[in-house]
């Protein structure tokens, strides 16, 4: 059985940082936007976490905005 | 004597989902012997259970008793509830294995968690174990419950890499050690690994599962499938779009090493009507594909309680209570003193002066409120203060320094119309209770006796047949407890017998049962008559007896 | 109101798996996509508080970027 289409997502290399994970996801975009697309379309991550900005490795990071 | 007990005369729902019959169940050397018509006088000890039913032990398959079975090996109140058997360990915590140098870090962790008083880990029980095996000898010594442990992803983290666990990824060196304990615990009893992607610690940060690349849960996935065992995780469950990838991540993990996977909790909201339905989509999707992928799902709706001691977004929708009640608190009595602002703020709720919000609220007790106004109605305490009630809850709050907690019951996962199709799914695990978990903030004990109570009896929803199964043999499938979960002859004498017209859950109470007189949000059971674990009768009459006959029992 | 980043357009209150109040929030995206952002109590009282709002109807309007600040300020 096919699986429907969800949501993109990947999720964080060791030590990746928000900016290395944006220009990795979103290639080509300048990256303050694609910066601010990431945290727009992830705010289960970067509204809230402590430290603030801290990427850990189990996050599911989505990389295209919600399709509903 | 043929057999120890004989439970005679009872309706038989055996935990298969097959129709009930009557009978007779013969019990020796703790397992059962025969079910059919026993021969009168064949038991040394009769139970009668004429009008009752007798069903197979419940298993609850999301706890947190790992603590308090070190003082209670009856995980109370569970075992009145007609629970036979339960898996603490969730969301990565287990109280092994732990080194003695690192549980500090992971009481504070469990403290955020379970609200467990700092007591519990001082006083209650002697700290003597490190493995896995030491703790299950520990708890071994009184338990009257059956016991499926998980053993914790954070903690399996926090031995190998200490603090670091905390901290950073793990190198492929950590990640063998990891497996190699985990092998050793799954050996000494464990019945699978908890994760946790939510979880955090007393000062905010995340729970050392967390850290964890998806490399590492595969691993130690490969490790469970060595067994096939479980993997538990608590999904970002608030969000859809999250917890449809975790399921498949999950799904992967069980299709590449063969295992059982399963997720909690899952709740329906009213605010996102859409999240049960796609989250049941993507699980009939991965089992199509062969996946197991359990959603679990609790029964009992989801009560929301408030003080005036902070502010709350139980007011958000009126303007004036979240002015005054978000000052700081001098500013906040000050107003709320104030005979101008406070008459304003009572005429914001409208004619019925806050009959129709507040009037259901109930005084919860456990804090400042007078004794006799505990599980008192708002608007029963309103009318014999010949209040408004939202005068009434002001003015109580004010008399009691703002230390009066409000309950307003099951404002979530509450309409049983839009929930029970999810619970009748037959991919729906029943479980999610946290029995032992969140002990000063709310009840988590009682939801078998909401399923029969509500889906069953009132409801219609379920028959008695399928709510049995659902929380007996169906669970021991999913978790391989190959001995447990039904009456068949042979198998362990874990046994319930109810009143399927009254077993209910009782209404929420404050305890001062725990460690240095910790308090904790219990229920009582109504129309549980009797339970035996492991063919002894550990509850009767209303009151548990001696017998210790639980083990760890994976 | 800017069109060309995410902005709230709407608020809902609900039960959190906690037994607190839990925020809603209802977030529109460039192209027109929604979906639901569940902010815990603490979050949800510190976003009315930075957008100024003394009612959940009072955050549509307000950029994606409050619920940011409002998670990084509790």
């Amino acid at each position: 059985m096919a699986l429907t289409t969800q949501r993109r997502f990947t999720t964080p290399g060791p030590d990746e940082t928000v900016e290395e994970l944006a220009s990795r996801a979103l290639p080509g975009e300048p990256l303050e936007a694609a910066v601010d697309r990431i945290k727009s379309w992830n705010l289960h991550i970067f509204a809230g976490r402590k430290p603030a900005g801290l990427l850990l490795g189990s996050d599911v990071v989505f990389v295209e905005p919600p399709l509903g | 004597m043929a057999y120890d007990v004989v439970v005679r005369n009872g309706l038989v729902v055996d935990g298969t989902g097959a129709p009930s019959f009557r009978a007779d169940v013969g019990v020796k050397d703790g397992r059962i012997a025969e079910i059919g018509a026993i021969a009168p006088g064949a038991g040394a000890r009769e139970v009668d259970a004429a009008g009752r039913v007798v069903a197979p032990g419940f298993i609850d398959p999301h706890t947190h008793f790992d603590v308090q079975l070190l003082w209670d090996g009856a995980a109370r109140p569970a075992l009145e509830h007609g629970v036979t058997c339960v898996v603490p360990g969730n969301c990565s915590l287990s109280l092994a294995p732990l080194k003695a140098a690192d549980r500090q870090r992971v009481v504070g962790m469990f403290q955020q968690i379970e609200e467990m008083p700092p007591e519990a880990f001082t006083t209650a029980f002697d700290w003597s174990w490190e493995d896995f095996a030491g703790y299950r000898r520990a708890i071994e010594k009184a338990l009257s419950i059956n016991v499926a442990p998980l053993v914790g992803h954070s903690v399996i983290r926090l031995w190998v890499m200490g603090a670091a666990a905390q901290e950073r990824a793990a190198t492929a060196d950590e990640i063998a050690a990891m497996q190699d304990l985990l092998r050793q615990c799954l050996e000494a009893g464990a019945v699978g690994l908890s994760t946790s992607f939510v979880d955090i610690d007393e000062n905010g940060r995340p729970v050392p599962s967390r850290f964890a690349q998806f490399e590492e849960l595969d691993a130690l996935s490969a490790t469970l499938g060595e067994f096939g065992r479980m993997l538990q995780c608590v999904p970002e469950f608030y969000d859809t779009d999250i917890t449809i990838a975790r399921i498949d991540q999950l799904s992967e993990l069980s299709l590449k090493h063969g295992i059982p996977t399963t997720f909690s909790p899952v709740f329906d909201s009213r605010a996102t009507p859409n999240n049960v339905p796609r989250i049941m989509a993507r699980v009939e999707e991965q089992f199509a594909r062969g996946a197991r992928v359990w959603p679990q799902m609790q029964t009992r709706p989801i009560d929301v309680s408030f003080s005036l001691l902070r502010p709350s977004l139980f007011f958000a929708r009126l303007p004036r209570w979240v002015r005054v009640l978000r000052q700081p608190v001098e500013a906040r009595l000050a107003s709320l003193n104030d005979p101008e602002t406070k008459a304003k703020m009572v005429a914001d709720l409208g004619a019925d002066g806050g009959e129709r919000m507040m009037g259901k609220l109930v005084v919860r007790g456990g804090d400042a409120a007078p004794a006799d106004l505990i599980g008192k109605t708002l608007g029963e305490i309103a009318a014999a203060r010949g209040q408004a009630p939202a005068l009434a809850l002001i003015d109580l709050s004010l008399e009691n320094g703002l230390d009066v907690a409000f309950l307003a019951a099951s404002t979530g996962h509450e309409d049983t119309d839009r929930v029970t199709p999810t619970p009748a799914n037959p991919l729906v695990h029943i479980g999610a209770s946290d029995g032992g978990a969140h002990i000063s903030s709310f009840s988590t004990y009682g939801d078998t006796g909401y399923l029969f109570s509500e889906f069953v009896r009132k409801g219609g929803h379920l028959s008695l047949e399928q709510a049995v199964a659902k929380i007996t043999g169906e669970t021991a499938d999913i978790w391989g407890l190959k001995d447990r979960g039904r009456l068949k002859a042979g198998l362990a004498a874990d046994i319930v017998v109810f009143d399927p017209d009254t077993i209910d859950r009782e209404a929420e109470l404050p305890a001062f049962d725990m460690p240095g007189d910790g308090m904790r949000y219990v229920r009582g059971a109504r129309g549980i008559d009797t339970v035996l674990v492991n063919g002894q009768v550990a509850y009767a009459g209303g009151a548990y007896t001696e017998a210790r006959s639980g083990v760890v029992c994976v | 109101m800017s069109t060309d980043e995410a902005v709230i357009v709407g608020a809902e209150l609900a039960a959190g798996h906690d037994g607190t109040t839990e925020l809603v929030v209802r977030l529109r995206h460039p192209g027109g996509a929604e979906n639901a952002v569940v902010l815990d109590e603490d979050v949800g009282l510190a976003l009315m508080a930075r957008c100024g709002a003394s009612h959940v109807d009072e955050l549509a309007g307000h950029s994606w970027r409050r619920i940011m600040e409002a998670g990084d300020g509790v």
